[in-house]
């Protein structure tokens, strides 16, 4: 029978298709409840100490009547015998009268949240999710809208709102805009290059030499071109400020042309090895290269990125082993830019190395062996055919190395030396000098720099998004590698195998040594001291805070990749952005960012355990964004689309499709999380107060104290532990994926 | 057999759907779809069949415009609501399910008894004629199979409305052709309200109540199968459905004139200029004592069932297929004379 025939009076009170109730009624009964809640804050921190002051304070204020007002209006509405989309329309504008109020009062009495407020807060939030979806304002059901709405609030909070905070303090002090901070860091000689009388030489007049030396050389070479005078004048200027250019990073002792320095050395060489291992492993004779690629490819990910810094100082310092045991000379080489460059290109060679060898298997070997056909040789087919293809690869992992070397910050505060750093400055004008504008200063600038190679990066590459430069294997036979030119590599990776052996060995023996350099007996002592002293414990509390932090880590990762991949919505860029932004932004940098953002204010979280997961939560999602996402492009879209038509909702499709599906892929960014946020150390050693140690930190001091026996124990703990949870999880995670997917190998 | 199903009707009211600024993939679409109907949507290649069908299902979301099930508007409504269905060109199996699991899926998604499930599955997979291979996993079927699975499982939830993307277009030639007469013998037994989107011209006239042409997210002509092919009410659609030759002609309202060949044709056009569509079929050489077209013999190729002839009529060419030989004695530039079947003519607009 026709609907619209039915008389008004006989029409049923549930409409035919659609819902009886709005779903928005459960979160509107949950801000209810945290509304009463509000009183219970935490000025001393425990979550659910009643504070009567606030008590007073949040039930006389007329904003958050208005609040308890909207929301209970929200509830009557969700019970509302009209059409849905209607009804939500309605819920929706007072969940944002709620909503708004709420916040309006939080920003007002800048009561740090307690339970009460998270409870409001998550409970509006998915009121307005149910009403935008209802309402068909969002594609989606009500837990896409109300995962939209959070993911956005939580890279604005966590991630955009911070980084603003160093932006401001630079030049935003005291209440005004004042750029004296930012001039007088700017002009100081730790910051730039030239005029430092405190050193002995005088940098401006050799930095001249240099630019002269350029000068004279540009113009000979441009003579004996025989090119005209104009040109020669040209090239003249040119080699004078490439000249100055050089001299200036070289002799400028500040952490500008320091970092420049470092990352002009660094980010070459580690892609060219990064390139020349890929070419090894991809198109190599020899099986034992390849294992040993194997190895030194996940070397990087279970060890704290400071470690082989530290090992460094065992073989090559002072007392190292080769230089004063073997060699029998004391130089102190190692510390300034030699040694951190060798230590940065020691730990970012294999990432540039994973990058590459993606992108070079990803290549066509049709291509190759039609070159090939065509009569060109082994060299020629090098430079004409796969060179151009991996010009992307290159750049992507040459611009990774730059970021990371910028970035860095384990390295330089190990072996910096006297030199200066941009990423330990920040830390350094905090902790040293209590200065948080020129922190915030130091901050900013490394920011811009990052964040413009990170960029250039996206745009030279046309800005796929998380995509990765992976590929599959091609099947076919890869032209191989000139012999000579094997012959060459193969000895470099000889040479570097042997090295970090040779550095994590020592770390392992360093553990069981009396007294490195001097005393090499075996002892258990730095173990002893380790277990009995606050190591252990802070060993443990790591191990914790890593897990608890994975978690959230990974379904956020995971989250962010299944809206940003499958779901079209207003914000996704920013939702997008945003997470790059978390992956882009230097270690240092986002730790005063936490500082100067949660110190004060409603989101009070300084000096406490959660800070700490929060900071990891956020730093290591975009790991596990990629996972996500390469695991989510394997997948049919249509298979969740079915499984909508079948009447699932989203959160269903998830658990019942896309879970056992990719639940190789969860686990393996589950993971990577945990090791990563074990290994973290340049955002953290901000976040760490009395009671919450972390261990890379704890780490770090102890080798900044000398007590190199006891952190090569933590070292030796740590690494060994790591790699122990990625073999056995990755295998469980393999055979658990191969019954869920029920494949019979 | 399926029972309790409620089928709908669906209407959709000035639906259209753009993607970024200036992509119109359905341009304010009108549409009536009858209680048991099977509806096609047919055009080229994105001329916006598949987003048509994705914003009826709630895939998609309309940028303007109503979708009424049964007189109720759903456009709003998110797509676990719908109560609608629909087959995917994938099929979209799970992977990590056996058949009877992938089956069973939206009963227990909405949390039916197992029984019951146990027993509607059992229905649904009989339904299809998959009763022994409820343990096989979707990489274990034969196309086909799966595509009977993919069926089944949307069958069993009772759709008000049921959806095909392409359902065929994974298959073979020969499969094809059977597939798509059990789904059509299916959705009759049934009664169950049905969209069907293809590109394919024949499988559309086959199996569907009436054919919806589309063109650059326009409707072109809706229409029987039949109407379709006789009356098409555009040169897309003449040629998109079947192949047509094209000739300018006049119309008094009775007649037809094409240069100087006159006949009787009823048709509701107005008077003056047309252009005459001619099917190739229509074509046929005419007996020396009746009137007829001159037309000069370009060429013909001899294909076994039919001949198919290249015709020049007053420099325009006449393509015609025959039944059996034809006139084989007639020769390349030979003068002919033709005759038209007034059933697979009819008039367009002129150009
Ligand atoms: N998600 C999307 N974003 C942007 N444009 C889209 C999207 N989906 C479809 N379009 C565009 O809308 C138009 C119609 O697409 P649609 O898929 O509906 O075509 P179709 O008729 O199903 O074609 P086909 O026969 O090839 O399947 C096309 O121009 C297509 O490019
Ligand atoms: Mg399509």
């Amino acid at each position: 029978m026709d609907a619209s025939s039915t008389p008004n009076a006989l029409r049923p009170r549930r409409p035919a298709a659609g819902l009886a109730v709005s779903g928005a009624w459960l979160p509107a009964a949950l801000a209810i409840v945290g509304w009463w809640a509000l009183p219970i804050g935490r000025p001393n921190r425990p979550f659910l100490t009643l504070e009567p002051d606030l008590y007073a304070a949040s039930i006389g204020h007329p904003l958050l009547w208005l609040t308890l007002f909207a929301a209970v209006a929200a509830l009557a509405l969700s019970f509302l015998p009209v059409p849905t989309a209607r009804r939500a329309d309605m819920v929706l504008a007072v969940g944002v009268v709620a909503l708004a109020s709420v916040v309006a009062w939080f920003m007002i009495s800048t009561t740090p949240f307690g339970m009460g407020a998270l409870l409001v807060l998550a409970g509006l939030v998915m009121l307005l999710g149910n009403a935008l979806s209802e309402s068909g304002r969002v594609q989606g059901d009500a837990f896409i809208a109300s995962s939209i709405l959070f993911v956005s609030l939580f890279v604005l909070l966590f991630i955009l709102y911070p980084l603003f905070t160093v932006l401001r303090s630079s030049i935003y002090i005291d209440g005004r805009f004042d750029f004296s901070v930012f001039l007088r860091t700017m002009q100081h000689p730790l910051f730039f290059m030239l005029g430092n009388d405190r050193s002995a030489v005088d940098e401006v007049a050799l930095t001249l030499r240099w630019s002269l030396a350029g000068l004279i050389g540009f113009a000979t070479f441009a003579l004996w071109r025989r090119v005209r005078w104009t040109a020669v004048l040209a090239r003249a200027v040119l080699g004078g400020a490439l000249g100055f250019v050089l001299g200036a990073l070289i002799y400028g002792n500040g952490a500008l042309p320091t970092s420049l320095l470092l990352v002009s050395i660094v980010a070459p060489t580690a892609t060219l090895l990064g390139l020349a291992f890929a070419l090894l492993g991809q198109r190599g004779r020899l099986g034992a290269v390849r294992r040993s690629l194997d190895v030194i490819s996940i070397l990087p990910i279970i060890t704290p990125p400071f470690v082989l810094a530290f090992a460094m100082i065992f073989l090559l310092g002072r007392r190292g082993l080769v230089t004063y045991n073997l060699l029998d000379m004391q130089s102190s080489w190692i510390f300034g830019i030699p040694g951190v460059a060798l230590a940065q290109i020691l730990a970012f060679t294999p990432i540039a190395y994973l990058l590459l060898r993606g992108s070079l298997s990803s290549l066509n070997p049709a291509l190759e062996e039609a070159a090939q056909t065509l009569g060109a040789g082994p060299w020629v087919t090098l430079r004409t055919i796969t060179w151009p293809l991996v010009r992307p690869g290159l750049a992507a992992a040459f611009l990774l190395s730059m970021i990371e070397s910028l970035a860095d910050f384990g390295n330089p505060i190990i072996l910096g030396g006297n030199r200066k750093y941009m990423a330990t400055e920040v830390y350094l004008s905090l902790t040293g000098r209590f200065n948080p504008n020129e922190a915030a200063v130091y901050g900013a600038v490394l920011l811009l720099m990052v964040l413009g190679a990170f960029f250039l990066q996206r745009w030279w590459l046309g800005g796929g998004s998380f995509v990765t430069v992976t590929g599959k294997p091609t099947s076919g036979a890869l032209a191989s590698i000139p012999r000579g030119l094997e012959v060459g590599l193969t000895v470099v990776l000889f040479v570097w195998t042997v090295f970090v052996a040779a550095l994590y060995l020592s770390i392992v023996v360093g553990s069981f040594a009396q007294l490195w350099g001097v005393n090499y007996t075996f002892t258990l002592r730095h173990y002893q001291d380790f277990f009995a002293g606050a190591g252990w414990e802070v060993f443990l509390f790591t191990a914790r805070v890593a897990a608890i932090s994975a978690v959230p880590a990974m379904l956020l990762g995971f989250l962010v990749a299944y809206l940003v991949a499958r779901q079209r919505f207003f914000g996704r860029r920013f939702v997008e952005f945003g997470s790059l932004l978390s992956f882009a932004t230097p270690g240092t940098v986002m730790g005063v960012a936490y500082i100067f953002a949660f110190n004060t204010g409603p989101v009070l979280l300084t000096a406490s355990a959660t800070i700490i997961v929060i900071a990891l939560v956020f730093r290591n999602m975009p790991v596990a964004i990629r996972a996500a996402v390469a695991g989510l492009a394997q997948i049919d879209p249509s298979l969740e689309e079915a499984s909508t038509m079948l009447r699932a909702r989203s959160l269903t499709t998830m658990r019942r499709v896309l879970f056992p599906l990719l639940i190789n892929t969860l686990v393996t960014g589950l993971i990577f999380a945990f090791v990563t946020a074990m290994t973290a150390v340049s955002q953290v050693i901000f976040l760490v107060s009395p009671g919450n140690q972390f261990a890379t930190v704890l780490l770090l001091g102890w080798v900044d104290q000398g007590q190199l026996g006891r952190a090569a124990a933590m070292g030796t703990i740590l690494i060994v532990s790591l790699l122990l949870v990625i073999v056995v999880v990755l295998q469980l995670a393999r055979m658990l994926g191969a019954r869920m997917v029920g494949v019979r190998t | 057999m399926i029972s309790g199903l409620k089928p709908a009707t669906v209407e959709l009211r000035g639906l259209v759907k753009r993607f970024g600024k200036d992509v119109y993939a359905v341009d304010d679409v009108d549409l009536h779809i009858a209680r048991g109907e099977l509806l096609t949507l047919l055009g080229p290649s994105g001329c916006g069949k598949t987003t048509a069908l994705r914003l009826i299902a709630g895939l998609e979301r309309p940028t303007a415009g109503q979708i009424l099930l049964d007189d109720e508007d759903v456009a709003r409504l998110p797509a676990y609501l719908r109560d609608v269905t629909m087959v995917f060109q994938s099929y979209a199996l799970f992977p990590h399910m056996n058949v009877f699991e992938n089956v069973a899926y939206g009963l227990r998604v909405a949390r039916r008894p197992k029984d019951e499930i146990g027993t509607r599955v059992e229905e649904a997979l009989a339904m299809v004629g998959l009763e022994g291979l409820a343990h096989r996993t979707p990489s274990q079927l034969s196309g086909g199979q799966q595509q009977r699975v993919a069926l089944a499982r949307a069958l069993v939830i009772r759709p008000r409305v049921l959806l095909f993307d392409e359902p065929l277009s994974n298959l073979d030639a020969k499969l094809r052709k059977r597939v798509r007469e059990d789904i059509r013998e299916l959705q009759q037994r049934l009664g169950i309200t049905s969209v069907y989107v293809t590109h394919d011209q024949e499988e559309a006239l086959a199996i569907s109540d009436r054919v919806v042409v589309m063109r650059e997210g326009v409707v072109e002509q809706i229409g029987s199968p039949h109407e379709l092919y006789t009356r098409p009410a555009s040169r897309f659609v003449a040629d998109f459905i079947g192949s047509a030759n094209f000739l300018p002609g006049r119309y008094d309202g009775q007649q037809i004139d094409l240069l100087g060949y006159r006949w009787t044709h009823e048709q509701d056009v107005a008077a003056g200029p047309v252009t005459v569509m001619v099917r190739p079929e229509a074509v046929e050489f005419a007996r020396d004592d009746e009137p007829a077209l001159e037309a000069t013999l370009m060429s013909s190729a001899y294909l076994g069932a039919a001949t198919e002839y290249v015709f020049d009529v007053a420099g325009t060419e006449l393509f015609a297929t025959m039944s059996g030989g034809g006139m084989s004695a007639a020769e390349k530039g030979d003068r002919v004379r033709l005759r038209l079947k007034p059933t697979a003519v009819s008039l367009l607009p002129p150009d």
